[in-house]
């Protein structure tokens, strides 16, 4: 993670089609657009994992299918705890043999449709359920040395429990940590990054001008600017934390991408 | 092994809302998926043709575009798919439902067994899979939570009830209905459902399964819904209690022991 | 059966409820059905039958005049041992086609749901499942039948115009048995199998009985449920606490479960189970529509949340709001002091 702060790389989020796209040749071939493009620009390409409990493909998937190239700096893969215990293997065996090393644990967004790992799948006792923790202790067991795990950090959730849930992630494997979008200087931010000076930890930023679906992400409402200016909010966060590293979600492809080339200085 | 597998399409969100001018349930827009227990039973399906060898044909009635959820079926391992689509079917309650797909499986012929989700998640009804077999006079277990084993045409299955299972065997053909604690299933694969956008589908109309039209659609179905409206709100005034925690144990506890209650 | 004509459907008169048998006990779901049932033969001004069928399911019957009943058939036969529904279906065919009944109620339970469409489409008559609520239409006689639909957020009214039995299924819990009134008396009808009704029999290999899970939830007069705003599991050992202080069981949102903060088996709700507790405490629980079905039919509900305006705030009949953490473990304390 260095790396990308020190190179000023930005993380740019893409999701993969859903299973149910009413025209899955066209969301294929969008994605393959935008892989593309971060590629060629140096930034590093974000994959999700069945985004708010949407069925979608696998980046693992899209990345075999499509021929797609992996540059060990340049791809992320999300990775939740929605899946079987033999999928969850495939995907992890199949990162190793093409050296996909970043992975973001977390514990993820489920539905009627999704599988769950069970405590005994991964062979955990004594607790009802698996969350980010357990998975992360599983990768960290059976493929020892071949990813660097990142985790989530929401600075909304009441602070005494993300904070003691965060110690819980490091201390099962995690060495990065990416926060859920802010638009602003944060004070929960701040406090994260003065007790962790030695952990890489990227600021997530919103960039799309709906700042409502950012609620309803987050799960809080974010109280609602007159008029959302996602580039001058991230100039903004530029300046506020110059020492982290930057994830996009949302980017407009076709109105925000070149916009960015230069904020980051 | 020959095995039909009863798939619905159903609307993604239950947030359906009423027109206030119709007084009739607002379909349109909504994102269309395979309702969820069918996936389970599609899993269960193809889990048999591994196992036993075969065929897993996948069969829904529906308007065209439900055409998608068979293609799904397809990219999860069925091996091809059926629609039964016609403006005759419109309108089919559970009964005159079961009698088309009933005959669409005398049409296949030669099925060995139908697996059926418990119940779709807009209907909830649970009556299709017992009313396929009944109109097929075959036997049935539903709430099937382990299929056991199949030996020399017999199937034995496990069923859940409220107060424990039971394991039991019955004769194919038969129709089972399934519940979600009987297998996990597969999430299609990227390479299986580009396979699958090349499958042809037929859609097959009242005259190709022999169908009597006086059994399909309206027409067909003994029950008429008559009115739809959005639940009754619960009339009750709220008791709002606030202050320190302590204040606020104290302030209930005083009033579920004035209502008797602890 | 379909019947074209007014007077053919005249023939069909008395409303039936098929008894719920479990190892030849009759279940609470039969009394509340012959309640409902009650009410709709006064209007009809008709009897009340209820059917047992299964083996042993004579042993009962004399209990039911007392809640309702007027006439009680009985089908006691071995080979109805453990659940036969092609058997049991075929006998009620035939009885149906006998005794001619204007209405069929039957409980929403795995049995019921199993046997009823069976016979409906075998007697060709038209089947609703899951009715809140059931009421004779004054102007035409019809059985009008109201159930949720759409996860909960429509409620469909039914109509079968033409065709007779008039045939619903109502879950348990949500209608209510009469006080009963030991004077009443009534006739007992015994019927038999025919071996044509046997055709098709399932070999029991093996009936095993849990009460875990699934049923405590239902039985549970207490239940203390929890939501999105329990944060995680560890607020669930909370709740856990909070039950076994009060002697009920744990209720779960659908979001709780998915979340992994808790099993399946205790979730409430549309996909999960309906509840008639007498009182419910719903931790941290918005109140989506899918969960407000499942325990609208509790008799106290009592919301404790940080938000003063979720649906499930205004729907209590006690509204606490403030922290569930720091509240719960005071409403602990005061009962332990009484």
């Amino acid at each position: 993670m260095r790396y990308h702060i020190e190179n000023k790389v930005y993380h740019v989020e893409i999701l993969p089609p859903k299973q149910d796209s009413e025209n899955l040749e066209r969301d294929l071939d969008v994605f393959v657009e935008k892989y593309t493009r971060v590629m060629d620009s140096g930034y590093c390409a974000c994959i999700t994992d069945n985004a708010m409990g949407h069925l979608s493909f696998q980046g693992t998937e899209m990345i075999e299918e499509l021929g797609l190239p992996v540059l060990p700096e340049q791809v992320m893969i999300h990775l939740n705890t929605f899946h079987t215990r033999e999928d969850l293997d495939n995907i992890l065996s199949y990162c190793v043999e093409k050296g996909i090393k970043y992975l973001l644990v977390v514990s993820g967004d489920g539905s009627e449709r999704l599988p769950r790992l069970k405590p005994s799948d991964i062979g955990v006792q004594g607790t009802e359920s698996i969350t980010s923790v357990e998975l992360l202790q599983y990768i960290t067991r059976e493929y020892p040395g071949k990813f660097v795990l990142g985790v989530a950090f929401n600075p909304y959730e009441p602070e005494d429990h993300e904070f003691a849930k965060l110690k819980r992630k490091l201390w099962a494997g995690a060495s990065f940590i990416i926060t859920q979008p802010i638009i602003e200087k944060n004070a929960v931010v701040d406090k994260l990054i003065a007790e962790y000076p030695d952990v890489p930890v990227i600021v997530e930023a919103w960039m799309s001008k709906k700042l409502h679906l950012l609620s309803d992400a987050v799960g809080y409402t974010i109280p609602e600017n007159t008029e959302y200016d996602p580039i001058a909010t991230l100039k903004l966060l530029h300046q506020a934390y110059p020492k982290n590293g930057f994830y996009l979600s949302l980017l407009g492809f076709k109105t925000q991408y070149d916009l960015i080339r230069d904020l980051w200085v | 092994m020959k095995i039909v597998v009863c798939i619905k399409q159903v609307p993604a969100s239950n947030d359906a809302k009423i027109d206030p001018e119709t007084k009739r349930i607002i379909r349109e827009g909504q994102k269309a998926i395979m309702n969820p227990f069918d996936t389970y039973a599609l899993e269960e399906g193809v889990r048999m043709k591994e196992k036993y060898g075969g065929e897993v044909i996948a069969l829904t009635m529906g308007p065209p575009k439900a055409e998608a959820v068979l293609r799904e079926a397809i990219s999860a391992g069925a091996d091809r798919g059926i629609l039964l689509s016609d403006r005759v079917f419109g309108g089919s309650d559970t009964w005159a439902t079961s009698y088309a797909l009933a005959r669409a499986i005398e049409k296949i012929g030669d099925v060995d067994l139908v697996i059926c989700g418990k119940q779709a998640i807009d209907g909830d009804t649970a009556q299709v899979g017992p009313g396929i077999a009944s109109h097929l006079d075959w036997m049935q277990a539903t709430y099937v939570m382990a299929v056991d084993s199949i030996e020399d045409n017999n199937i034995t299955v496990k069923r859940m009830h409220e107060d424990g299972y039971d394991v039991c065997e019955l004769r194919l053909p038969a129709v089972l209905t399934v519940v979600k604690d009987i297998n996990t299933p597969r999430v299609p694969t990227l390479k299986g459902r580009l396979a699958a956008q090349k499958s042809e589908i037929p859609v097959l109309k009242p005259e190709d399964i022999g169908a009597d039209p006086d059994k399909l659609g309206l027409n067909g179905s003994p029950t008429r819904v008559v009115k739809t409206q959005p639940p009754e709100p619960r009339q009750t005034d709220t008791l709002r209690i606030e202050g320190s925690p302590r204040e606020c144990a104290q302030a209930l506890v005083r009033e579920l022991k004035f209502r008797g209650l602890v | 059966m379909i019947a074209k004509t007014y007077i053919e459907k005249a023939e069909y008169r008395n409303i039936w409820v098929i008894g719920e048998l479990l190892s030849g006990e009759i279940q609470p779901v039969t009394y509340e059905l012959i309640g409902a049932a009650r009410g709709l033969a006064d209007a009809r001004q008709c009897e009340v039958w209820t059917v047992l069928i299964g083996a042993g399911a004579g042993a009962g019957a004399g209990s039911l005049f007392a809640y309702g009943t007027d006439t009680v058939v009985v089908v006691d036969d071995s080979r109805l041992d453990g659940f036969q529904d092609e058997i049991e279906a075929k006998v009620l065919v035939r009885l149906i086609k006998k005794y001619k009944p204007e209405v069929v109620l039957c409980g929403a339970t795995t049995r019921g749901r199993a046997l009823i469409p069976r016979v409906a489409v075998m007697a060709n008559c038209g089947l609703t499942a899951d009715c809140t609520r059931l009421s004779i239409d004054p102007e035409n006689g019809d059985l009008l039948q109201t159930r949720p639909a759409f996860g909960g957020n429509i409620l469909a009214t039914i109509r079968c115009p033409d065709h007779r039995p008039q045939m619903a299924t109502v879950r348990p819990r949500v209608m209510k048995a009469l006080e009963p009134d030991i004077s009443r008396v009534g006739r007992i009808i015994r019927e038999g199998i025919l071996d044509t009704d046997a055709d098709k029999m399932k070999r029991i290999i093996e009936i095993f009985h849990s009460r875990e899970g699934a049923l405590n939830l239902s039985d549970a007069q207490v239940i203390i449920a929890g939501g999105r705003g329990m944060k995680g599991p560890e607020g669930f050992r909370l709740l856990k606490d909070f039950a076994f202080r009060v002697g009920g069981a744990v209720g779960a949102s659908r979001a709780a479960v998915d979340s992994g903060w808790i099993p399946y088996a205790h979730q409430v709700g549309q996909t999960g189970q309906t509840v008639q507790a007498k009182l419910y405490i719903a931790c941290g629980i918005s109140g989506q529509i899918q969960h407000l079905v499942g325990m609208q039919s509790c008799e106290t509900i009592v919301a404790i949340d940080k938000d003063p305006d979720t649906p499930m705030m205004q729907m209590a009949d006690i509204a606490i709001v403030g922290d569930i953490f720091e509240i719960i473990p005071e409403i602990m304390n005061e009962l332990a002091k009484s």
